[in-house]
């Protein structure tokens, strides 16, 4: 397994646009994706889920990787995350 | 199985308008999260009415806090996401009125949130709001009923696993 953290800086925070841009970015890789906020835990593969984590502005939170394929969906998700949150 | 359900073929789950207004594809949703369908296979309404409610019997999983969105979980098991009008999360509230929280459990037509659609408008925002089935890829059958003007509560998708 890997993982790394992000500190969100959207100011909005996790809403339903980059909920749903980042589901689609975690779909694109086989391996499991969980985000862990402080508000709970989230398979990234599932809307619903990772909108339920209602994560906020400033908040960390920590992308788990784990699968074959582990290295480049971690890699591919922090570039994400930088850039659209 | 009942009688009905014999004659007619496989049961289906019935989404209902969660506002009143007109019916369109979700492929009119200029935001591309939704209009691509990114988000989930789905319609979308054009609001004349400024209530939202439950588009069936379900659990609220997610009021937003700003009132702009919510999500349900239907008792049928539907993920349904409500979302009104576009990038509105940025009014952080305004306009919105929230009448319903995390867990609540809700009956088809209870009132979820009322937002003031001119007022949007007069702000600069679409209000077009799309209804979207997170969990769509879970159905074989999606039918939608748009192209007209719907009353809330009046059936707009008909889903079937």
């Amino acid at each position: 397994m890997k993982s790394f953290t992000h500190v969100i800086k959207d100011p909005l925070g996790l809403h339903a646009r980059p909920a749903g841009m980042l589901v689609k970015a975690a779909a694109a890789y086989p391996c499991a994706v969980t985000i862990e906020a402080p508000t709970g835990k989230a398979d990234a593969k599932r809307i619903m889920a990772v909108m339920r984590l209602a994560a906020k502005a400033g908040m960390e939170i920590t992308v788990s990787c784990d699968g074959a394929d582990e290295d480049a969906a971690c890699a591919a998700l922090k570039v994400f995350l930088e850039e659209n949150l | 199985m009942g009688f009905f359900s014999k004659l007619f073929g496989k049961e289906k789950d019935a989404i209902c308008a969660p506002v009143s207004g007109e019916a369109v594809p979700i492929s009119q949703v200029s935001d591309p999260t939704f209009g691509e369908e990114v988000l989930g296979k789905g319609i979308a309404i054009r609001p004349t009415d400024g209530k939202v409610v439950a588009p069936c019997d379900a659990t609220v999983d997610m009021m937003f806090e700003t009132g702009h969105a919510v999500s349900l979980i239907a008792d049928c098991g539907a993920e349904v996401l409500i979302h009104v009008g576009l990038d509105t999360v940025s009014l952080k509230g305004k306009h919105y009125t929230v009448h319903a929280k995390n867990g609540d459990k809700v009956k088809k037509g209870d009132l979820l949130m009322e937002f003031d659609y001119q007022a949007i408008a007069a702000d600069g925002f679409d209000t077009i709001t799309p209804v979207v089935i997170c969990n769509s890829a879970d159905y074989t059958t999606f039918e939608t009923h748009v192209g007209k003007t719907v009353t809330a509560g009046e059936v707009v998708i008909e889903l079937a696993k």
